[in-house]
């Protein structure tokens, strides 16, 4: 049997310490008081019936204090005047003990006035109802980000791309298929909660947060309270799991505050519940025209998404140039046209998700290509492989693409689930995703007194493994076993600068910084530092420039068999093949691709945030269903190498392309849904659509 | 809101005497039920009345041919009991579908059955097969058949003196239990019927459906001494289907619950004469 790493054997004899695991002395504990109304006046905050020995954190307490949010700094503390969403926090508390926080939240009186609310994407793109009077964008912002907010309405971020001339491309297409496809919230549901322990030394702020953005969090909590960044210490432990949810701020500015005022540390732990008014993932609803030469070349795309991103933008933005540039999908098409809105709601915040867009893209993208399919007549992997891109190509954001696996993917996942033999119940998706351009990757590598190295820097673990991946990279440099390698927390006091351990950039972007490091090292003898950047962007006006400086690629194949009586689907059988470049730790690469098809399989059949009049109404495990192990599906995959290729980044690759897999499975049996999570009751329906069109 | 009082009986009789006392108790066998509902804010007693510690609940018997599970027993118990297994084998089936091992470990028969949570799968089941529910009080013992014991959305018919000590169950000649689940295999039941053939007559109850289980022994009539051949089997489906006016949740509409109803029940009945 393989020795297990350290790290394994601690997970599994339970002796790490998450996020939720770090106290101090003294230590209070906080809980968070939420408005029940998804739009509505704060008009007084009656703390008067609290304990004494319970601090209490009210808007007065706030208001002087600066805003914050990582793209657009359009969120408070807490909720002044208004508050946005069923959920907002409007006041905070902290005591000896959680219960006796929970006990003080009911004491606290609020009178409220209810406001009109925008509670979908119809009402918000309306605009009748606006989430922020006016867009909190400031010149740094627009031009750092490139926000482009449309004023009078509920529109923060419009991006686009025109490449060629979308209208004149449609007049040269013999076959178009216009229709629109939409995707529901869904909940990252890690096994832990989000957690924040704030502690404050004078006018300096140390905060262990479950985070995999220290350094954005850095500045954000900075601006809040108008502190140079380097007052600011960001010590991030092992999170039990995120897939997005723990990136930005999301407790620690309300943490901090409650500790300053206090005078005490404070932690704070979300309940489960409070999850689903914390960060969800973007609903969207994406329509995408298509046009095709009746031999099945492409000849135009356009598509128009308008994503919710709740009441406060978080990533949105980014998110919604992702969703972009990705639902014009891996094929070669002179005329593109992408409108790619970010639009407020009156729902609870939606940010990064593992994907991070590239689900919604891929659902919307890749359906399409398969209805395209069926009216020109043609196979669906044929129509792929005809126009995918390929080595030297160019992509509709102007940038030529290189080692490009698109076709390869596709193949293998064809080969695998026996397509060419019989297409009946089979389904494939093909996925571009670009990782985050520009960013910046550093790292310090120390020779230990006693032996072995010490790295230092941002990477985190949050489950995805990049400890055991990158102390095995640096291992193989330095000519020693991974298990001499020391990789403490990252702790900003310590660590030299990096973008965010998002975007399954780190393995990648770390192992060349990494390369840096020791060359230094060995010059230097006892300290290296390294630094490695990635270089590109686009223009939101146009969406020319480079996207992404490498590119994660995949394909994933379904099997599906389908009660039709009660549109029950079950999936046999899903494939996925992901292009690594080189593989670092394969039964951590293994077990991302496996995570991600099961991932992917939740969002297809069964994860949506249900509201009602603005509300969460399945803010539990038990009525919100993600995959159980009895769900699975036969599952298989494959990494794709190529010698002497560069590291890919995998975490994130296997997710997106499962539902469109799955959804063109349906589709092999006419069974056309354009909506997820496909529902038993939204498949029944297809059917009888189906069943309707063949009786005429 | 302040801690609810701890009331922690080792007795039966401690436990009955308790209940007359501190009638705004709320019981708490497993925890499954109070539990979620607690951490959720739905629920905040003023007193939890444990019944963790008292033995008396707690068996598995045959009794004149009945089987008697105390109130305290657990759905995993159920499942694995040979007795159950061998004698009530679509009783023990419908309890190991219930959500996941770890559930099951903990929730009680009592507790499901008290709870009256519409989306549970024991008691259509329980409900199909005859079962009684034996409610105590310091005062007296009287025996209430399921479908009286549910009287709407987390109603029973229980008195606020009254706990439930065990729930007896006839033996049939044959029975089955479907659990249709739109979502996860660890979801509750979209819709569930529970079909039971004993001497000659059909019994079939839906569950998960409505406030209370449903039952129409007018359709399961058309049954009685005749076989079951596919176009009964549907016609009943759809008489049920037609009869019933179901809840929407997060499972499924009312009109896509009409629709599986009347092909669940139809699979059901034809399960049930394929034996």
């Amino acid at each position: 049997m393989t020795p297990q790493p350290a790290w394994m054997r601690a997970v599994l004899q339970g002796t790490v310490r998450y996020s939720q695991d770090h106290a101090l002395p003294g230590m209070l504990h906080g809980r968070i008081l939420r408005s029940p109304y998804p739009h509505a006046r704060v008009q007084r905050v009656d703390v008067s019936a609290v304990p004494e020995d319970v601090v209490v954190l009210a808007p007065d307490d706030v208001v002087h204090l600066g805003r914050y949010g990582c793209q657009i700094a359009d969120q408070t503390v807490l909720a002044l005047e208004r508050a946005r969403f069923a959920g907002d926090p409007v006041a905070a508390v902290a005591a000896a003990s959680e219960e006796e926080a929970a006990r003080a939240l009911a004491l606290i009186d609020v009178d409220y006035e209810e406001l009109p609310a925008a509670l979908d994407l119809d009402e918000a793109l309306a605009g009748t109802v606006l989430v922020h009077e006016r867009h909190q964008i400031s010149d740094n912002d627009a031009a750092y980000f490139g926000i482009r907010p449309e004023e009078g309405t509920n529109v923060c971020h419009l991006f686009r791309i025109r490449h060629g001339g979308a209208e004149r491309g449609f007049e040269e297409a013999e076959v178009v298929v216009d229709e629109t496809f939409e995707t529901a919230a869904a909940q990252h549901a890690a096994m832990e909660p989000h957690a924040c322990l704030a502690q404050w030394s004078g006018d300096r702020l140390e905060l262990r947060t479950g985070t995999h953005t220290p350094f954005n969090v850095r500045s954000d909590i900075a601006r809040v309270f108008g502190l140079a960044e380097d007052s600011v210490r960001i010590v991030c432990p092992p999170m039990g799991g995120s897939f997005g949810a723990k990136t930005f701020v999301h407790l620690e500015a309300i943490a901090a505050a409650l500790a300053r005022k206090a005078d005490r540390p404070v932690r704070l732990v979300l309940p489960r519940s409070e999850e689903w008014v914390t960060n969800n993932r973007h609903p969207s609803l994406i329509r995408v025209r298509i046009g095709a030469r009746r031999d099945g070349t492409l000849v135009a795309k356009a598509v128009d998404s308008s994503i919710d991103t709740g009441a406060y933008a978080d990533c949105g933005p980014g998110v919604a140039v992702k969703i972009g540039y990705s639902a014009v999908g891996p094929y070669r098409i002179p005329h593109v046209s992408v409108d790619s809105r970010c639009v407020y709601t009156n729902l609870p915040p939606n940010g990064a998700f593992r994907g991070f867009g590239a689900t919604q893209a891929a659902w919307a993208s890749e359906r399409a290509m398969d209805l395209l399919a069926d009216r020109l007549g043609l196979d669906p992997l044929e129509l792929r492989l005809k126009n995918v891109l390929r080595d030297g190509d160019v992509f509709c954001t102007g940038e030529t693409m290189h080692d490009v696996h698109f076709a390869d993917c596709l193949e293998r996942v064809a080969d695998a689930i026996g397509w060419r033999e019989d297409r009946s119940g089979k389904g494939l998706c093909v996925l571009l995703k670009g990782m985050q351009t520009p960013s910046r990757a550093s790292i310090a590598v120390e020779a230990n007194e006693n032996g072995g190295y010490t790295l230092r820097c941002a990477t985190a673990e949050l489950g995805q493994g990049s400890r055991r991946a990158l102390s095995l990279v640096a291992g193989e440099l330095l000519g020693v076993e991974a298990s001499e390698i020391r990789f403490p927390n990252p702790d900003t006091e310590l660590v030299p600068y990096d973008t965010r351990a998002t975007s399954s950039r780190s393995t990648f972007m770390m192992s060349r910084a990494l390369e840096e490091a020791v060359r230094d090292l060995r010059q230097n003898g006892t300290r290296g530092v390294g630094e490695f950047h990635n270089e590109g962007g686009l223009d939101p006006e146009t969406g020319q420039g480079v996207a992404s400086s490498h590119w994660h690629q995949g394909a994933a194949g379904a099997v599906v068999r389908v009660d039709e009586e009660t549109g029950k689907v079950d999936v046999e059988r899903v494939h996925a093949a992901v292009y690594a470049g080189r593989v670092v730790n394969r039964p951590a690469a293994e077990l991302q691709n496996e995570g991600a098809m099961i991932m992917g399989l939740g969002t297809a059949l069964f994860e949506g945030v249900a509201f009602a009049d603005g509300q969460v109404t399945n803010a539990n495990l038990s009525d919100y269903e993600i995959p159980s192990i009895a769900d699975l599906p036969a599952l298989t995959h494959e990494l794709v190498e190529q010698p002497g290729a560069e590291i890919h980044g995998l975490g994130e690759t296997a997710v997106p392309p499962v539902p469109a897999a799955i959804g063109n499975a349906l589709g092999s049996l006419g069974i056309q849904v354009t909506e997820l999570p496909m529902t038993a009751e939204i498949v029944l329906a297809a059917i009888d659509r189906r069943d309707a069109k063949d009786a005429r | 809101m302040r801690e609810p009082q701890w009331l922690a009986p080792a007795s039966l009789e401690e436990a009955l005497a308790l209940r007359a006392e501190h009638a705004d108790a709320t019981v708490l066998a497993g925890g499954t039920f109070v539990g979620i509902l607690m951490n959720q804010g739905f629920l905040a007693p003023a007193a939890l009345l444990s019944l963790g510690g008292v033995e008396e609940l707690r068996g598995i018997e045959v009794r004149d041919g009945e089987l008697r599970l105390g109130a305290m027993v657990r759905h995993r118990a159920v499942e694995r009991s040979e007795v159950v297994r061998s004698g009530w084998p679509a009783l023990a089936r419908a309890f190991s579908l219930v959500a996941s091992p770890r559930v099951r470990n903990q929730a009680t028969v009592g507790g499901v059955l008290a709870d009256a949570d519409y989306a549970s799968d024991p008691p259509a089941m329980l409900c199909a097969l005859g079962a009684k529910v034996v409610a105590s009080s310091v005062a007296r013992e009287r025996e209430i058949p399921v479908d009286e014991l549910i009287t709407g959305y987390y109603e029973t018919s229980l008195r606020a003196d009254e706990l439930i000590t065990a729930v007896s169950v006839p033996r049939v000649d044959r029975a089955v239990y479907r659990k249709f689940r739109s979502r996860s295999h660890e979801d509750r039941p979209c819709v569930s019927v529970a079909a039971v053939r004993d001497a000659g007559d059909v019994r079939v109850v839906v569950g998960a459906v409505a406030g209370t289980l449903q039952l129409d022994p007018d359709a399961c009539a058309l049954a009685s001494g005749r076989p079951l051949d596919a176009e009964l089997a549907a016609e009943i489906g759809a008489r049920y289907a037609e009869a019933i006016e179901p809840l929407s949740d997060v499972r499924g509409s009312a009109a896509y619950r009409k629709r599986v109803i009347a092909v669940e029940v139809r699979r059901a009945l034809l399960e049930l004469e394929a034996g």
